[in-house]
This record gives structure tokens, sequence and C-alpha cells, in this order.
């Protein structure tokens, strides 16, 4: 489960000059919910996500994960936090370029010194899963578009997370892979997971599979 | 002063560690004065990251330390050929008036740092971090304990004195010698090797109900006896010589650098029962882990220095 | 502290070196060169003491000299047989000996003097008098040369023999009767041996005298006893022991030595400055791939140890490299240039081989001088960019 408790976020633009990201936001998020945030550009909805993966830490207000008070832990544990329970599909992938789409997916797994056996069966399951086995060894700038959506995908899989956050996930494709990868979506609501996705992309707006759409504007859930 | 390689090698390296040390010291004085972990002002999110610049500063220090300190004692064994009347390092440190207390000084050092290192590990591996406080209190005393040292090693190196004449290391482990060893020859050797045995039997059964405080003492108790009784009694086997009692001597080619694998163990051993003992009391648990290694490395330690006296005896069917 | 080393992170590393090639490249060839230079300074040091040690050791137990207003002059014959008297001498030999200067080469020849029948003070020309024939030598007034003055001679049209020229101006026509090679070349390359008579000719000594003393021992450990008792008895002579000479040229090679490196080391101190800056540069992707790992989990510490990881692999494997190509270098190719600097007198002894040696020692300290230093210029730039913010991709 995910709160968020009278949050306010704030950023420092030059010396003196504070521009506010969200006021007084207060969110709830079921396990194995699937929510979709959607506003304009610069309303918020980003400035949340990271605030739920600890990537930043509210000016006031707390961030609850399954009970832990994320927006409390040092810098150090908020890795840890992230590498146990989220997983990241980034707008524009976000993948390393020069590496391999395997090399891609093991990235999140290395810190942890992983087992060589499991990690092979891991992958081989994720890339059957999203029909990529051909792939493996091939640099990530030498795959299509469709290709390194789907190894960001499996790379955001491969931890086993709790938690997927997709920021602005179709912002940089065409039709027909923005709708392949709301088939993917799909397949990934399993009950577990819990899915924040923030888009304003119209292709979401009336989705059964998506329990809750919230509105941001200016910092502020309408 | 001399001029050898050597010695440009280990104050080359004394400059960076000022220079490293000096940098963290003064992160570490503010961390110590600031740290909050329930703020979220941006002062404590800069000192949360420079907490891991100062980790690692220490880190590098104590990895390079470790390794130039038995190039240090290498380099003494060296310059002995050069120094008029010494034969091992041991002529070479007392020439100078502080060079054994320097050189036990150094050892002490390396006892801190490697502490740092555990604290640090336990201290990270908990969310509230509790310890970072006092790591980084330990450090800034620990800064003060390695500017000595550093002064101590230019202040050695320059009144090292090619023409001057010093003792060799028989005259400075003997009975007859003024040093402040010489106390312990006036006993008999052999007390000091029943109370060898009979503090490692008590430290064995100490890892049995792994009680911190016992644990602790008879670790520190250790270090001191099986140095005393390293000189007086189980050295003299390694010589195979009655009157040698050096214990700088085993380090060099002619008794197969016997003396680091010694010394090695030894610190090995008493390290991990010493900050695992304290950790124990920190964190109100039992290190098992720390025990074990400890327990491996004291034991090693007794047989090797067993074996030396054991085989002679078998041997030549007498002892020393 | 249970860490097993993390070969994913290791091969990470290697990958990231290999991706930002051009950057590491340059470091990697300028680090290499520095430790070159350094360790093939070390490895000519340590060559040419230990053929030093082994000329000193083939020396004398003691040298006596006979001193007038601080110079050495020539020695009396008849003082021998005090010498012979004190306990624990086993033998004294009279030597007779000096420098010819040859001015069309501006160098120096040492000639030797050598009687068959004497104690030889020297394995060498004991040798020598082994396998050439003497008498014949006595009987021509020939000599025996080293192969580098045999080179010197060629170079200057002598076929055959050499002229001297003789303190009253005369010349001294003297054969060569053949040429020696000994193990150290750097003893006996510019030596030149001859019938003792010969060589009092050549310099204008009167018979009765030699240059200087050499006195065997019987037990090494009496030496300082007997250097004592001579200076007693002959408080005009300067006695030096083996001892004596050793840890003068250690003290010699060791502030040659020292004085490069303290020149190394401030080069060292210029390279860390260069590392510095060089991982200061953080690029886009760079900064942008760093958020990407701390979005997905990587600690601080982890990116610290990656760069860690990264850091060791460049040094040590130049480290690795510059040793190797040192040694080619200075025991295959004989150190061109290089070994100038601590052969000063080069020209005459222009063929030499650096022998093998190689102690642990020198490992360590080239070990020290360059891998630590380079990690440390590598400690603030790495935490800079493990430190960075991790929303940087969320922007």
């Amino acid at each position: 489960m995910i709160e968020l408790k009278n949050v306010t976020k704030e950023f420092k633009v030059g010396a003196k000059d504070k521009v506010v990201a969200l006021k007084d936001i207060n969110l709830h998020v079921q396990k194995g919910e699937i929510v979709l945030l959607k506003g304009p550009s610069g309303s918020g909805k980003s400035t949340i996500l990271s605030l739920i993966a600890a990537l930043n830490k509210p000016t006031i207000g707390e961030v609850i994960v399954d009970g832990k008070r994320v927006s409390k832990l040092a810098d150090n544990f908020t890795s840890l936090f992230r590498r146990e329970n989220i997983g990241f599909i980034f707008q524009r992938y976000n993948l390393i370029p020069s590496l391999s789409a395997k090399e891609n997916v093991i990235v999140p797994l290395i810190p942890s010194n992983p087992d060589s056996n499991w990690l092979e069966d891991r992958l081989q399951e994720l890339f059957q899963n999203f029909s990529l086995e051909s792939k493996m060894e091939v640099m990530v700038k030498n795959l299509s578009g469709g290709e390194q959506q789907r190894v960001a995908i499996a790379r955001a899989l491969v931890n086993n997370p709790s938690i997927i956050i997709a920021d602005e996930p179709t912002a940089n494709l065409d039709k027909k892979l923005s709708l392949e990868f709301i088939e993917i979506l799909k397949k990934l609501k399993n009950g577990h997971n819990s899915i924040i996705i923030a888009s304003h992309d119209p292709l979401f707006f009336d989705l059964d599979f998506i329990d809750r759409q919230i509105d941001i504007h200016n910092g502020e859930i309408l | 002063m001399l001029l050898t390689p050597e010695i440009i090698t280990i104050l080359a390296l004394d400059f960076i560690f000022l220079f490293f040390g000096t940098i963290a010291f003064f992160i570490s004085i503010r961390i110590a004065r600031y740290w909050d972990l329930n703020s979220t002002t941006p002062l404590q999110y800069k000192l949360e990251k420079q907490s891991f610049l100062v980790a690692t500063i220490i880190k590098y220090i104590f990895v390079v330390k470790l390794p130039l300190f038995l190039f240090f004692i290498f380099t003494a064994n060296k310059l002995s050929n050069v120094i008029v009347g010494a034969m091992c390092a041991a002529g070479v440190v007392n020439s100078v008036s502080f060079g054994s207390a320097m050189f036990f000084y150094k050892i002490l050092n390396l006892y801190i740092f490697g502490f740092w290192l555990v604290l640090n590990h336990f201290d990270l591996k908990n969310e509230n971090q509790p310890y970072t406080r006092y790591k980084f209190l330990l450090y800034a005393i620990g800064f003060i304990f390695l500017l000595v040292e550093i002064y101590l090693d230019i202040d050695f190196f320059t009144s090292l004195d090619v023409s001057k004449l010093v003792s060799c290391c028989g005259a400075l482990f003997s009975a007859a010698s003024t040093s402040s060893f010489s106390f312990i020859f006036t006993v008999n050797k052999l007390y000091f090797v029943y109370i060898f045995y009979a503090i490692f039997v008590l430290l064995m059964i100490s890892y049995i109900f792994k009680n911190a405080f016992v644990v602790l003492s008879l670790n520190l108790i250790y270090v001191f006896i099986a140095i005393i009784s390293l000189i007086v009694f189980f050295g003299t086997y390694i010589y195979q010589l009655p009157t040698h009692h050096c214990p700088f001597c085993m380090l060099q080619k002619n008794y197969d650098y016997i003396g680091y694998v010694v010394y090695i163990t030894l610190y090995i051993g008493t390290f991990f029962g010493i900050s695992g003992a304290i950790m124990s009391i920190l964190e109100k648990k039992k290190e098992k882990f720390y025990y074990n290694v400890s327990a491996i490395f004291n034991v090693i330690y007794a047989i090797i220095i067993s074996a030396y006296p054991i085989t002679y005896y078998i041997k030549h069917g007498a002892w020393l | 502290m249970k860490s097993k080393i993390n070969l994913f992170l290791f091969d990470f590393s290697v990958l990231s070196i290999f991706r930002r090639g051009s950057k590491n490249i340059f470091i990697f060839f300028v680090f290499t060169l520095l430790i070159f230079l350094l360790s093939s300074v070390l490895f000519i040091s340590n060559s040419i003491k230990s053929e030093l040690d082994t000329t000193l050791n083939a020396l004398p137990d003691i040298t006596v000299q006979r001193l007038q207003a601080g110079r050495a002059i020539n020695m009396p014959l008849s003082r021998l047989n005090k010498l012979l008297a004190i306990d624990g001498v086993n033998a004294v030999i009279p030597r007779v000996w000096g420098y010819y200067y040859f001015a069309n080469a501006g160098a120096n020849f040492s000639v030797v003097g050598i009687d068959q029948f004497e104690d030889q003070y020297r394995d060498l020309y004991t040798k020598l008098c082994d396998k050439f024939n003497f008498d014949k030598l006595k009987k021509d007034s020939g000599m025996l040369i080293g192969s580098g003055i045999d080179q010197m001679l060629k170079n200057n049209f002598y076929q055959g023999y050499f002229n001297f020229v003789k303190p009253d101006g005369s010349l001294a026509k003297v054969k060569i009767d053949g040429v020696f090679k000994a193990d150290t070349a750097l003893e006996s390359n510019d030596v030149i041996v001859m019938p003792i008579k010969k060589v009092r000719e050549i310099f204008g000594m009167k018979p009765d005298e030699a240059v200087d003393f050499v006195i065997k021992v019987a037990n090494p450990s009496e030496i300082p006893n007997i250097a004592r008792k001579i200076t007693e008895i002959y408080p005009d002579t300067r006695v030096i022991t083996k001892e004596d000479l050793k840890i003068s040229y250690q003290n010699l090679f060791d502030y040659k030595g020292g004085l490069f490196l303290a020149l190394f080391v401030i080069s060292t101190f210029t390279f860390f400055m260069i590392i510095y800056d060089k991982a200061s540069g953080v690029s886009s992707d760079e900064k942008r791939e760093i958020g990407i790992l701390k979005a997905v989990g990587w600690t601080i510490d982890d990116i610290l140890k990656e760069k860690f990881y990264e850091a060791f692999v460049i040094s040590f494997v130049s480290f690795i490299t510059a040793l190797c190509l040192s040694m080619f270098y200075v025991y295959f190719l004989n150190a061109p240039l290089l070994r100038n600097i601590f052969i000063g007198y080069s020209n005459l002894k222009p063929a030499f081989d650096l022998p093998f040696s190689f102690d642990f020692q020198t490992f360590a300290i080239i070990f020290f001088l360059t891998v630590p230093i380079y990690i440390a210029a590598t400690i603030i730039p790495s935490w800079r960019v493990a430190s960075m913010d991790a929303d940087e991709v969320m922007r």
C-alpha cells in the first residue's frame, strides 16, 4: 500500500526563487491497484512518481510504502528500497544504449550479486515473455523502438517489484507501439502489483483494467 | 636524512593520507555536529552524501595502510644493511628514541581504522544509522592519531643517521639491556608459556559462551601475552638459538618471512575478536561471524607458534 | 564483511571502461608511460647495484692507503712485514696500479700490475694468469686488455700494440697479448693488465713502492679490530674496509635513485591532477546513466564500488603492462638512453649487459607509487558522480 500524507514539494529555482510542484497532496494506492495520474505536463505527475520511488524527498509531509516511511530514508536506503520494491518504466526507455539487451535487464540486479543459475532462468523467462530471445546479445541502440520498449519493461520487472511506476510511457511511441504497450500493461495486472502510470495520452483514458484515474492540475489533485 | 626510494614512497603516500584525511576530518566534524536523520533540510541531505566520501576515504586509507605497514617493516629491514650495527628492523626502529613506541602506535592505528570500517558496516546495515555520529567522532579522533603517525614517520626518517652506531637486536632484546622490554627476560620464560596457553584455552572457551566482555578482554590480553611469549620463548625456536629474542628478525628472508604469517594471523584473529565483541555489545546481539573468524585465526596462530618448539623437540629430543 | 567479489559488478566496470574507450585510452597510455619510466629507472639502478655488489664482494677485506696532506701517496714496501705481524692477518699484498688518461678517447684506463707468483687479490686476475700464458706476457712485456678497451683502441687505429706516454715524455710501446671479458662487465671493461715491472715503468714509480696494500683477514668479524690496529701502527694511513665501501655505494645509489624519484613524485602529482580532471569531466550521457543506475536501485556505495573497480582495472593493467615493457627494455634491450643517468663514465663502458635482478621490494615500490595514487585521484570525482541526484532521469 502506498500512502502520501499532506505532501508538499518545492523546487528551488536559482538562488532564492522556488516553484511549488505539489500542494498538500493526499493519495492512497491499494495493493494490486492500477492508477492513472493524468494532467498536462508540468502538473506534478512525475513529481508524485519520484516521491513514491523515493528519488526525491517531500518538502513537507511524508510518503509511506508498505508501512515504511520512505521519505525519511537516507539516500543509500532509498536505493535499497527501490531495488527491492520498484520497477521503473521511463519516458524514452532510459536504457543504456551501448550495452546489450541482456546486460540492460541485469543492471538492477548487479548490486545484489545474484546467483548466476537463478539469473539465467529469470532472464530466459523474461525474454521469452517478451519474445526477445533472439535479441539478448544485441546492443540496445541497434534494436527497434518496440524492442527497446520491451527491454525496458523487462528491466522493470526483473526484480519482481511490488510497485511498477511508468512515467509517460507512450510519450515517444507511435500509435501501434502505444497499443502494444497497453496490451503488455494489461497482462501485468495480477492483483499483487500496484501500477502507477503518469500520462496525458488519451489512449489510457478509457481502459477498463485501470482501476482509478486521478486528475492532477498545478500540483493539486482535482 | 636518507633519500631512499622506499622512504620517498612511504612519505608520498603519507602525503596522500594527509590530504584526504584532512578533507574527511572536516566533513566528519560537521557530520558529528549537525547529523539529524529526521531532518529534511538541504544540509542534512548534503551531509548524507558527504558521509560516503568520508567512508570512501577511510576505506582507502585503511586498505593502503595495511600493506604499507608491512612495507614499512620491509624497509626497516633493508635499512638495517645501511645503518651500522643494525642487523634487522629492530635496530633501525630503535635507532631513534621513539622507535618502538612508534611501531606499536602504528599497529594501534591499524586496529582503530579497521574497527571504523566494521562500525561503518553495521551503521549502513540499519536504516536508522545508529552509529553515524559515533563513527564520525571516532574518525575525528583517529585522524589526530593519523596526524601523529605521519609526523612520527617524517621525524623517524629524517633522524635516521647512517653514521650513528645503533644496537642490534641481540642487545635490545636481552635481560642486560636497559630498554623497556628487558624486564620480561628477568622472569622465568616458562611462566609466559604457561600464561599464553592458559589464556588461549580460556579464549577458546569464551568463544563457546560468547560473552562479549569476556571475549573482548581475553583478546586484548591475548595480543600482549602472544607477543611477549613470542619474544621470550617461541621466537628462540624459530631461530633455533636460545639467545635470539628478536621479534623482527623472523620477518627476514632467512626465516622464510614466517614473521609476516605469524603477525598477520595474530592481527586478524584478535582484530575480529575485539571488533566482534564491541559490536556485540553495541548491537546487543552475538556476532557469530566475527567470533568464528577470530577463533579460526587465533587457533592458526597458536598452531604455527607451537609447531616450532614441538618439531624442535622431536628432532633433537631436548628443549632449547 | 562477508562480501564475496561481485563478478557482475566487475564485468559491468570492465564494460564501462571499454564503452568510454577514448577517454580511458589516453589515461592508460600516459599512466603506462609514467610507470614504465619509474620501473625502468629502478630496474637499472637495481641491476647496477647487484653488479656492484658482486664487484664489491670480490674486493679485498681491507685496503690500506698512505696519506700525506690528505692525499694518497705511494706506500713503501718496507711496511709490509709489520702489517703481516698483526694477529688475524692472513696476507698483505702490495698493489701497483693506476689510471692512465688516454687523451684521444678522453677516457681513463685502469692499469693493473700483476705477478703470477704473488697472492692474487682478485679472482679475475687469478683466472687471467691461468688462462693466458703469463711467462710470454712477462717476456715480451705485453698486456691483456678488457673488451671495452679493445674496442676503443681499434677505434683509434691501434692494432696489436699501444704507446703509453711515460712521465718523462718518452714512449713505452706495449704489445697486446690478449683480450678478456669478465663476469661482471662493469668492473673490468676498462682494465689493462700487465706485469708489475711494466706498470712501474709507465707510471714512473720507484721499485720499493706500491700504490696501496690489500689485506686478507682470516675472520671477517675481526676486520674492525685489525683496522684499528693498523691505524695505531701507522697513523698516516687510511684504512678502508669492504663494509665501508658497500655502505657508501648503497648510499650513492639510493641517492641517485632518490633524486630521480623525487622528480617522479612531482610528475605523479601532475598526473594526479590530470586524472582528477579527466574523471571530473562527466558527460551528459554519463550523468543520465548514473541517474538510471540509482533509479533502478544502485546505492552510492554500489556506484563507488563500480568506479573503484574501473580505476583499479585501468591502473593495474597499466602497471602490469608497464612492468613487462620495462623488463623487456632494460634486460633485453639493455636500456638505451636511460642507463646513462646512472653510469657517468659511459663512454668507456659502452657494452655491458645489465644483469637480471628483481626483488619484491622494487615491485612494491613501483606498485605503491602508482596504483594507490591513481585510485586516490579518482576518489573525489567518483564520489561526485555517485552522489548526483537520481531524479535526473525523471526530467
